[in-house]
C-alpha cells in the first residue's frame, strides 16, 4: 500500500495524550498551591508576604522547581491541548447531556486559560527577566507584580475592575478545568471504571472544583481590598518593606531589587530603592500628573 | 392515545436527500396522513408508495435500509429529530411529542452517504478487524474443552456482546469525524474501498470497537490476542482519542456500558504500555 505516513503526532498520540494528562495533573498541583497561597492575602499583607518570602527563600533552586513543576508541564499541556481541541466536533445542541456539556466546557475553559495564563504571566512577571525586555514589558503593562511587595503590587493590579473580572473568570475556569480533568484522567488511566465509581468520583471532583474556585475568588477579593485605597496600599507597602529589610539583614533572602516595587512618585521607599525614577517612562507627553 | 393525536389529520416529514455519493444534498418535505402507532419505517413505506412530496410534485422514492425491524441489526440507523437512533423502533407518536407536527430524518452524519438515508458503515467493521474482535479458533480440530468461564465473567460479557455495530455511538461522538473518499471514474469497488480504508487508517476507532476489544480480552480464549488488541488500542486512532464526552453510552440503543469499557481499555493500555517499556 503506497499510503502516506501518519504524522508524528498521530504515530505517538497515545504517549503524547498520556503526557498531556500527566502534565495537567502536575501543573494542577501547582495551581492548588498557588491559589491557596494567594488566598492568604485575605489575612492581610503580612500573611501573604510571609508565604511569598517562604517561596523565594528557596533561592537558587527556585528556577529548577519552577521549570520542572510549572513551566515545562504547562507549556506542553497548553500546546498539545490546542492540538486536541482543534479536532473536536461539538454537538451539544442535538446531544444536550450533562457529560457532553462538560466535554465542551473543558475545551472552552482550556482555550480561555491558554490566553489567560499567557496574559497573566506577562502582566505579573513579564515572561522573561532580561532587563532590556522588562523595560519593554513594563511599558506594555507587563511585569507589574513585585514578589517583595506582593500584596501592594497585586492590590494595584486588581484595582482595575475589568482585570479583576477576567481573573475571576480565569480562576473559575481553572478550578473547573483542573478537577473535571482529574475526573477524565481517572477514566483515561483506568482508575474509576464502573458507572457508579465514575459518578462518585465526579461528585468529589466537582466539590473540589467549587472549593478551589472559592479559594481563588477569595484571593481576588483580598487583593481588591488591599487595593481599595491609597491608604491601605501604603500601609501594605510599609509592612512589606520592613519584612524585606529584616529578611535581607538576617540573610534569609539575597537583596534583589528587581523583585521590589519602584515608584517614581512614591515617598515610601526612597532609601531602599537603587534606581529611583529610572524605570518610570518620561516619553509620554500626554501623561497627566 | 393522547387527546392531541386524535385530532391530528396529518404530519410532515422533512428528509435530507442525496441522489448519490458526492452529490449535493437537499431537504424535501412529505405530508403523511396520520394514523396511530406508526414507526419511521412504516412512514418511509408510505412515502415510497406516494412518491409525491408535500407540494404534490412527483419525486423519486426515498431510499432507506432496514432488516430485522426489531432493533437488533442496526441497518436502519439514521438521525431522527437530530438524534441518531434506529428508525424501526422510533415511534411517530413519541417523535411528534418531541417536536410538534414535523419529523426530521437525516442520514447518519459520520459515514459516507450511499443514497438518501442509506449510508456505508463499513468503517465500523474495518475497526472491528483492527482490534481483532473475535475468538481465535478458526479450524475444525477437536481441541477438547475450552477454559472454564466463570458466571461473573459471563455476566460482564453478555451486555457487551449485544452490540449490533449500528454506529450510534460514533455518530454522536464529538471526537469521531467523517472520512469520505470519493470514487474515481473507472475505479473498481475494491480499489475504492482500499483507498477509503487507507484514509481512515489512523482515524478514531470509536466506542463500539473499543468495547468489543474489551469483550474478547475478557474471554478466556479470546484473551490469547489481548496484546494485539492493546497494541491496536494504543496505536493511531486508539483509545487516546476519546475525550470522555460520554455521548456514546447515552445514545447506545443496547445500553452497553461503553464508558466502563473505555475506562477498562484505559487501564489495560496503561499496564500494557508500562510492560512494553520494561520488556524492551
Ligand atoms: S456500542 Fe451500541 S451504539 Fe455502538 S454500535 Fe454497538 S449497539 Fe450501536
Ligand atoms: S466517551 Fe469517548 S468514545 Fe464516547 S462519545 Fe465521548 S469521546 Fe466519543
Ligand atoms: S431494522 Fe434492524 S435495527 Fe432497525
Amino acid at each position: 500500500m503506497a499510503g502516506t505516513e501518519p504524522s508524528f503526532f498521530v504515530r505517538h498520540e497515545f504517549l503524547i495524550r498520556r503526557l498531556h494528562s500527566l502534565t495537567g495533573i502536575i501543573f494542577g498541583g501547582y495551581v492548588c498551591v498557588h491559589l491557596f497561597v494567594n488566598a492568604s492575602i485575605v489575612g492581610g499583607a503580612q500573611a501573604f508576604q510571609k508565604n511569598v518570602l517562604a517561596i523565594h527563600s528557596m533561592g537558587g533552586i527556585l528556577p529548577l522547581v519552577e521549570w520542572v513543576f510549572i513551566f515545562l508541564p504547562i507549556l506542553f499541556h497548553m500546546f498539545v491541548g490546542i492540538g486536541i481541541t482543534v479536532g473536536m466536533i461539538p454537538n451539544n445542541k442535538n446531544y444536550p447531556y450533562e457529560a457532553n456539556w462538560r466535554y465542551t466546557l473543558q475545551r472552552a475553559t482550556g482555550l480561555y486559560l491558554f490566553l489567560f495564563i499567557l496574559w497573566h504571566v506577562f502582566q505579573t512577571h513579564g515572561w522573561f527577566h532580561f532587563d532590556w525586555w522588562l523595560n519593554v514589558a513594563e511599558r506594555w503593562g507587563g511585569a507589574q507584580f513585585s514578589p517583595y511587595n506582593a500584596a501592594s503590587s497585586i492590590g494595584l493590579i486588581m484595582q482595575n475592575m475589568l482585570v479583576s473580572l477576567l481573573y475571576a473568570l480565569g480562576v473559575l475556569a481553572a478550578a473547573f478545568h483542573l478537577f473535571n480533568g482529574v475526573w477524565t484522567a481517572g477514566i483515561t488511566w483506568g482508575i474509576w471504571t464502573r458507572p457508579h465509581a465514575q459518578a462518585n468520583a465526579l461528585k468529589v471532583c466537582l466539590a473540589a472544583s467549587v472549593l478551589l474556585g472559592a479559594v481563588g475568588l477569595s484571593a481576588i477579593w483580598g487583593a481588591r481590598k488591599i487595593g481599595s485605597s491609597e491608604e491601605s496600599i501604603k500601609q501594605a507597602e510599609a509592612i512589606e518593606n520592613e519584612m524585606y529589610t529584616v529578611q535581607v539583614e538576617a540573610g534569609l533572602i539575597p537583596p534583589t531589587e528587581h523583585k521590589r516595587a519602584h515608584h517614581a512618585d512614591s515617598d515610601e521607599t526612597p532609601e531602599l530603592t537603587a534606581t529611583p525614577a529610572s524605570d518610570e517612562n518620561p516619553t509620554h507627553p500626554s501623561d497627566e500628573d | 392515545m393522547t387527546a392531541s393525536s386524535t385530532k391530528r389529520e396529518s404530519f410532515d416529514v422533512r428528509i435530507l436527500r442525496q441522489a448519490a455519493p458526492g452529490e449535493p444534498s437537499r431537504w424535501e418535505t412529505f405530508r403523511i396522513p396520520y394514523e396511530p402507532n406508526l414507526n419511521v419505517i412504516s412512514v418511509l413505506q408510505k412515502i415510497a408508495a406516494m412518491a409525491r412530496n408535500a407540494e404534490g410534485k412527483e419525486t423519486t422514492p426515498v431510499a432507506w435500509d432496514c432488516n430485522c425491524l426489531e432493533e437488533v441489526c442496526g441497518a436502519c440507523t439514521m438521525v431522527i429529530n437530530g438524534r441518531v437512533r434506529q428508525s424501526c423502533s422510533a415511534l411517530v407518536d413519541r417523535l411528534l411529542e418531541e417536536h410538534e407536527g414535523e419529523i426530521e430524518l437525516q442520514p447518519m452524519t459520520k459515514f459516507p452517504v450511499v443514497r438518501d438515508l442509506v449510508v456505508d458503515r463499513s468503517r465500523m467493521f474495518r475497526a472491528l478487524e483492527k482490534v481483532k474482535a473475535w475468538v481465535p479458533v478458526d479450524d475444525y480440530y477437536d481441541r477438547g474443552a475450552g477454559p472454564r468461564e466463570s458466571q461473573e465473567s459471563q455476566e460482564e460479557r453478555y451486555p457487551l456482546s449485544e452490540c449490533m455495530t449500528c454506529g450510534c455511538c460514533v455518530d454522536a461522538c464529538p471526537q469521531y469525524s467523517k472520512v469520505e473518499v470519493e470514487r474515481r471514474p473507472n475505479e473498481s469497488i475494491e480499489e475504492h474501498q482500499a483507498r477509503q480504508a487507507e484514509a481512515e487508517k489512523s482515524e478514531f476507532l470509536g466506542a463500539a470497537p473499543i468495547s468489543q476489544a474489551m469483550l474478547f480480552n475478557r474471554h478466556a480464549t479470546g484473551a490469547m490476542l489481548a496484546d494485539d488488541r492493546l497494541n491496536a488500542l494504543s496505536g493511531p486512532g486508539g483509545i487516546q482519542v476519546c475525550g470522555n464526552a460520554q455521548n456514546c453510552v447515552a445514545v447506545c440503543p443496547k445500553e452497553i456500558p461503553l464508558t466502563t469499557s473505555i475506562a477498562r481499555a484505559g487501564r489495560q493500555t496503561t499496564v500494557h504500555a508500562i510492560k512494553k517499556i520494561f520488556d524492551r
